[in-house]
């Protein structure tokens, strides 16, 4: 069963001046446990498309369904609880917590979960560990490489235990070591734990990886491919 | 976690932080020596006032605020005071007969504000033994008077000399008499120290030919909050004897409204200074949110509800001035202990301004802790004023626009 539906997903910016069609009639089905990529130019809709499955924006048209629960109308307050609960965020600039050590990066969305202390520290250490930073622990972001930011980026996004994850551009600013290193850990994670990944990127090292890619162009899909 | 995150923010960039904190210190202190300074003036005043005139309460005749002449003075003996005396939260009362009459010496003749008292008592009120410069102070029906060092001065009179008091006593019965000067006492307030005899209570009251009667009986209070709760005691206990009571304010208004008007002055000089700290505050949070609003939009894409993001900014501003007003706090008591303990002396136009109210020429500062209570609570209101905007900017904040900023 998908756990992840868009259904006719259209999105107009500027719909009353200069109309941007970002999205155009996007239906596409996310199965547990995928290592997907979307690809395609810049302006092409990976990144729109990204965020509407995040709530993190609204279509113009159509919806989005997460295990069942349409998340598209949504309010502000369920809407930010249902990402807390079910969606883990890779960003591109690691936007880590800057006066946050690294295991306080990842102890955190747990804080917001409410979750045991004791449970907060067992699975910040594991994850941490398991992304090959357990000297890293107590480090600050501006004292880690880019690699390891988003190696601990990663971390905080698996932490909450998500439904699956969303990693837009996440090997942009690394260097090749860094990102076959990232790349090697997201797919042990999805291999050993099952955890969907869904990556927006221009990156070939990613596209390569991935067990599906779908192509956008022009805020359409253009080819859905499954490896 | 929150707190340590707040914590950790305001360090972020440490000379701002530091900054804001001084200026909020230094506007605190500031403030505390403004608002210090202004109430322990007023204490002199209240002080000088309760002390040597009207006392917190006072019995009177109840014609007497009309017409105060001894024509209504009234009735006093042990059962009115023990009457008074068996109210709850009164300490003591303090009788007086006063009158004004003329003084005169050798060479000159004064007018007099003449005053019948009980040492003892008048001096637990108003420590009027210690005021005495030379000699000592009479013993009741011993015929001597102490006078106030002005008045001797203007009298050419000193310890010892004879003082001829002549006026008018009771019912128009012509009052003179002859006494001894057994002592001189500085009066505090210039005005009385240039007026004002003492005569024992009894000796009064037989040169004015009103035996057993007295024109004023002061009741002081053991607490002094406690003042209108007793002159209603009062009231109704006395209602049918003829005798009306006064609270210190209802006798001298125009003190209170002086003091009043001055409190009214120096809350609009701390309304100016507050906005003046409020604007340094502001910069600093308005800043501090402009620039993180990348990060609060990651931060609430990754699930972190609006208000709780905005109770970390928060708790980040009231660090901030919590910080500041505990500095303050530190740093404004040391001028407030010293001027405590060595008031400021007026001089020149100041010290005859003050002296026509009749009040000692000295501003010492009040240390009470309501006047840093006080600060407190408005630092933090307008700290929670503040954050209106920053808390108003999360909860309207489109996180993919704050996001790419």
């Amino acid at each position: 069963m998908a756990i992840i539906t868009t259904h006719n997903l259209s999105k107009v910016y500027n719909p009353d001046t200069i109309p941007v069609h970002a999205l155009r009639d996007v239906s596409l089905e996310f199965e547990e446990g995928e290592f997907t990529t979307v690809r395609g130019p810049s302006g092409s809709g990976k990144t729109t498309l990204l965020n509407m499955i995040g709530g993190l924006d609204i279509p113009t048209e159509g919806f989005v369904e997460i295990d069942g629960t349409r998340i598209t109308g949504m309010k502000d307050r369920e809407l930010i609880n249902f990402r807390l609960n079910n969606i883990g965020f890779v960003f591109q600039a690691y936007n880590l917590i800057p006066v946050f050590t690294a295991y306080e990066n990842v102890s955190f969305i747990m804080l917001l979960q409410k979750r045991e202390k004791s449970e907060m520290k067992e699975r910040a250490e594991e994850l941490l560990t398991a992304m090959g930073l357990s000297k890293k622990f107590d480090s600050r972001p501006k004292q880690l490489s880019g690699g390891e930011q988003q190696r601990v980026a990663v971390a905080r996004a698996l932490a909450s235990r998500p439904k699956f994850i969303l990693a837009d551009e996440p090997t942009a600013n690394l260097d090749t070591d860094s990102a076959m290193n990232l790349l090697d850990m997201m797919e042990k994670m999805n291999k050993e734990e099952n955890v969907t990944f869904i990556f927006s990127t221009h990156d070939q090292r990613v596209i390569d990886r991935a067990r599906r890619v779908i192509t956008m162009v022009d805020g359409a899909i253009f080819k859905d491919e499954r490896k | 976690m929150y707190l340590k995150l707040a914590w950790r923010n305001i360090w972020r960039n440490k000379r701002r932080t530091l900054i804001t904190v001084s200026s909020v210190m230094f506007a605190v202190v500031f403030a505390l020596f403004l608002e210090s300074l202004e109430r322990g003036a007023h204490n002199v005043m209240i002080d000088n006032m309760t002390q040597f005139h009207t006392g917190y309460i006072q019995v009177q005749d109840y014609r007497f605020e009309d017409e105060p002449s001894l024509d209504n003075a009234f009735y006093y003996d042990d059962e009115l005071s023990d009457q008074v005396i068996g109210l709850e939260s009164v300490e003591y009362t303090i009788p007086r007969i006063e009158t004004f009459m003329l003084a005169a010496g050798a060479e000159a003749t004064r007018g007099a504000f003449v005053m019948g008292v009980e040492v003892d008592r008048e001096d637990r009120l108003n420590n009027l033994k210690e005021r005495l410069t030379e000699g000592r102070f009479f013993e009741p029906n011993d015929g001597t008077a102490v006078v106030t060092e002005g008045l001797a001065n203007r009298l050419n009179l000193a310890v010892g000399d004879s003082l001829v008091l002549l006026g008018q006593g009771r019912f128009g019965m012509t009052a003179s008499g002859l006494y001894e000067i057994s002592g001189l006492l500085r009066h505090p307030t210039r005005e009385m120290n240039n007026q004002l005899v003492y005569l024992s209570l009894p000796d009064a009251q037989w040169l004015l030919s009103a035996d057993d009667h007295i024109t004023a009986l002061l009741v002081t209070p053991n607490r002094v909050r406690d003042t209108e709760s007793i002159a209603r005691q009062l009231r109704s206990e006395l209602e049918n004897e003829e005798l009306a009571v006064f609270t210190w304010r209802e006798l001298i208004p125009e003190l209170v409204e002086a003091l009043e008007f001055d409190q009214a002055q120096s809350r609009l000089m701390m309304g100016i200074l507050y906005v003046v700290i409020g604007f340094g505050i502001f910069g600093t949070i308005l800043t501090m949110t402009l620039e993180r609003m990348r990060e609060f939009g990651i931060l609430l894409s990754v699930g972190m509800q609006r208000i709780k993001l905005a109770l970390v900014v928060f708790i980040e501003t009231f660090f901030i001035t919590i910080m500041g007003v505990l500095a303050g706090f530190v740093l404004g008591i040391i001028p407030i202990l010293y001027f405590y303990f060595n008031p400021i002396e007026l001089g020149g136009e100041m010290e005859e301004v003050v002296a026509e109210f009749g009040v000692e020429p000295i501003m010492p500062t009040a240390i009470a802790p309501d006047i840093f209570l006080w600060q407190g609570l408005m630092v933090f209101i307008l700290t929670t004023i503040i954050c209106l905007y920053p808390t108003i900017k999360i909860l309207t904040l489109k996180i993919l626009e704050a996001s790419k900023t």
